[in-house]
């Protein structure tokens, strides 16, 4: 189990982290969402001892993580780093090195990494010379080299076409189906959706929202009703006791209802109007449960 | 999961250090000065010898003639302050062959009773003409008043009195404390340049957040220093080796022990120099995150290695001079100065020790204070960070 407890982080007046909390299970994958700024790559840097918590730990397998148990964790962080004019080869077994491994595991990791990344050619190129995504590649590998016990990576996506979307997305699955717990950050939130097996949203500081994205859209589910009625006139729902109208566009509506309202009522009434095309509860996808989660502290706040 | 075991501290640092000697054995300006360097240093040998050689050498070889031709050629290569070399030669044939494969500057042939002939290749140099008609004269002269019964010619000797014997040999201790001085100087600003740009490199990159990942900073900065320094000490070595060896082989200087003593005393020099030097480029470095501002951070240290670079020239002239006794204490100008008293008089034990002493615990401090700055710096990639901020930051 990777455990983040309870991190803590101010930089001066300004609080980034204000205890975050969450686990990822050896074998899953986590993704980590949350606006610009909402602390993911704070989160993160001081997973890898990057950045000094205030109050909080980051736990594997039970201990709190040391320098020791860093090297057994691939990172990557979110602004690209490697050494421009060291061919690609000698760089991936270099952090393989780094990472504890003798000289000629390294080196037999590399060559094995840079084939399965498709990198076999450019293997004695200097990484300056390669295209961003072969560069992303090379970096990829650099985290993957030394077959890390746990993988920790911000905004590992960014900047891929969709087909190194794809073949980073599969190399991640390898990792997790190999027992590696995986922890990325990501704005790709369809990605997060299709990849993670649980989901956290950070928002100033604060884990808003946790678990797996079913749970995410139970919680949600239930209350967002889309009902489509070409031949109503406007305002139709407006009158049903315990609804509140989300939108409504042409008889296309959507209704949140209170907790105690009968869906069967919205259905007369809307059959009262004349045909009704749709009538469903709505599946949030993550995109909208992550504005919602984001926004409403910003309501209350606004209310307050 | 995976066969790996932890490096320790010294695993990594030996890691950072081998990655740093490999990087810049590779790079093509590294290995363009070092050539550089070493064919300036073989060209001023070359050209000290050539000067040297104009007249002051000369072989001639003898034909015939008794032993005390021979002696008389020596005597009078002395009295003109030429080296002679006496060559005996079987006849004037292999006179001819010696002369045409350049064995010899000329051959003095004193044959039977006819007048004795010098043969040369083209035409005879002032020098070896004036040596060999004084000799011949010397003889003739000596040969003539014996036979009109003179002997025991009594002729009044010049007594020499010399103010200053070794005013030749100063000249070159203080000559061989320059050059020192010089190779320390350019060998300093160049590693702490490699240092200073390593630095900013990683930075740049932003690789030094992923190597910061698996290591401390001072792991970081002791390797790329050692690693860098190892390269510099190999390189300061070779040089030096190279330059004695030259010096001692073609006769260059006369006082060979003193030679070797200076050579050693700037490699000891350089160490402490070194260390002192490339701390400061690395930390001061580190508050920028573009080669493009590197200059402005890394100007004032360079600006201070000048001046001990001319503190330590000025010292040569006039190495007890108030200026150079006390800028051979202050570090970091020490490593500059120090050496050049030594090679020009006597400086005490008690001195050097004092001023080795002086400069490592500089060494200590820099090493301390600045690596508080460079783990606090390393990890701000946006602008310049400043001194002040970087020491108070908190430690990670």
């Amino acid at each position: 189990m990777l455990e983040f407890d309870a991190l803590r982080k101010s930089f001066g007046a300004n609080q980034v982290l204000d205890g975050v909390s969450f686990a990822v299970r050896p074998g899953s994958m986590f993704g980590f969402c949350g606006s610009n700024g909402a602390g993911k790559t704070t989160t993160m840097r001081i997973a890898m001892g990057l950045v000094r918590a205030e109050a909080g730990d980051v736990r594997w397998q039970g201990r709190a993580l040391d320098q020791e148990a860093r090297r057994r964790i691939g990172y990557m962080p979110e602004e690209r780093g490697l050494y421009p004019k060291m061919k690609v080869g000698e760089q991936i077994a270099y952090f393989g090195r780094l990472h504890g491994m003798d000289a000629a595991a390294a080196s037999r990791a590399s060559a094995e990494w840079v084939e399965r990344l498709g990198l076999g050619e450019r293997r004695n190129d200097a990484v300056e010379k390669l295209s961003l995504g072969n560069q992303q590649r090379v970096q990829l590998a650099a985290a993957l080299v030394s077959g890390p016990e746990v993988l920790i990576l911000d905004e590992p996506f960014s900047g891929l076409d969709p087909i190194g979307v794809d073949s980073l997305a599969e190399a991640l699955l390898d990792q997790s189906r190999a027992g590696v717990p995986v922890v990325f950050s990501s704005h790709q939130l369809d990605l997060v959706e299709r990849l993670c097996d649980s989901v956290g949203i950070l928002a100033r500081g604060r884990m808003v929202a946790t678990g797996t994205v079913d749970e995410l859209r139970r919680r949600e589910a239930g209350r967002l009703l889309r009902v489509v009625v070409p031949d109503a006139g406007p305002q139709w729902a407006a009158g049903i006791p315990g609804v509140r109208v989300v939108s409504e566009q042409a008889g296309d509506t959507v209704l949140e209802l209170a907790g105690d309202t009968d869906d069967q009522t919205v259905l007369a009434a809307a059959l009262g109007t004349g045909r009704v095309t749709h009538f469903a509860w709505q599946q949030p996808t993550l995109v909208e449960l992550f504005r919602g989660a984001v926004a409403a502290p910003a309501l209350q706040e606004v209310a307050a | 999961m995976s066969a790996s075991r932890t490096p320790g501290s010294a695993g990594l640092v030996r890691l950072v250090a081998a990655r740093e000697i490999s990087a810049r054995l590779r790079d093509k300006n590294f290995i363009i000065s070092s050539v550089v360097i070493l064919v300036v240093l073989l060209g001023a040998m070359g050209m000290q010898v050539a000067l040297g050689s104009g007249g002051d050498s000369t072989r001639i070889g003898l034909v015939g003639g008794s032993a005390a031709l021979g002696e008389a050629l020596e005597a009078q290569g002395e009295a003109l302050d030429v080296d002679v070399t006496v060559v005996a030669v079987d006849d004037e044939d292999a006179a001819r062959t010696a002369i045409e494969e350049d064995e010899v500057d000329g051959v003095l042939v004193a044959e039977g009773a006819g007048e004795p002939e010098l043969l040369v290749e083209q035409s005879a140099d002032g020098a070896l003409q004036s040596v060999v008609q004084g000799a011949v004269a010397q003889l003739a002269l000596a040969d003539q008043l014996a036979a009109a019964g003179v002997s025991d010619l009594e002729l009044p000797q010049v007594g020499v009195t010399a103010l200053d014997p070794d005013a030749d040999q100063d000249g070159q201790r203080v000559g061989m404390a320059i050059i020192g001085v010089s190779l320390l100087y350019g060998l300093l600003i160049l590693f702490g340049q490699f240092v200073a740009q390593g630095v900013v490199e990683e930075k740049s990159s932003r690789v030094v957040e992923l190597l910061l990942a698996t290591m401390r900073p001072w792991q970081l900065l002791a390797g790329k220093i050692i690693g860098l320094g190892l390269l510099g000490l190999a390189q300061i070595v070779l040089i030096v080796v190279i330059g004695v060896a030259g010096a001692l082989a073609l006769d260059i200087v006369d006082i060979p022990g003193e030679l070797v003593g200076t050579a050693v005393a700037v490699v000891a020099w350089f160490v402490l120099a070194y260390a002192f030097y490339a701390a400061i480029f690395a930390v001061t470095a580190s508050l920028v995150s573009r080669q493009e501002d590197l200059n402005t951070v890394v100007m004032p240290t360079i600006m201070v290695l000048v001046v001990a670079f001319v503190v330590g020239i000025q010292a040569a002239s006039e190495p007890e001079g108030t200026l150079a006794v006390i800028t051979s204490y202050v570090p970091g100008l020490s490593p500059m100065v120090m050496p050049v008293r030594q090679a020009a008089g006597s400086v005490a034990a008690w001195e050097l020790v004092l001023s080795a002493a002086l400069m490592i615990a500089a060494i200590v401090l820099v090493v301390r204070l600045g690596g508080r700055v460079y783990a606090a710096a390393l990890l701000r990639t946006s602008g310049k960070v400043k001194m002040r901020e970087a020491l108070r930051a908190e430690r990670v």
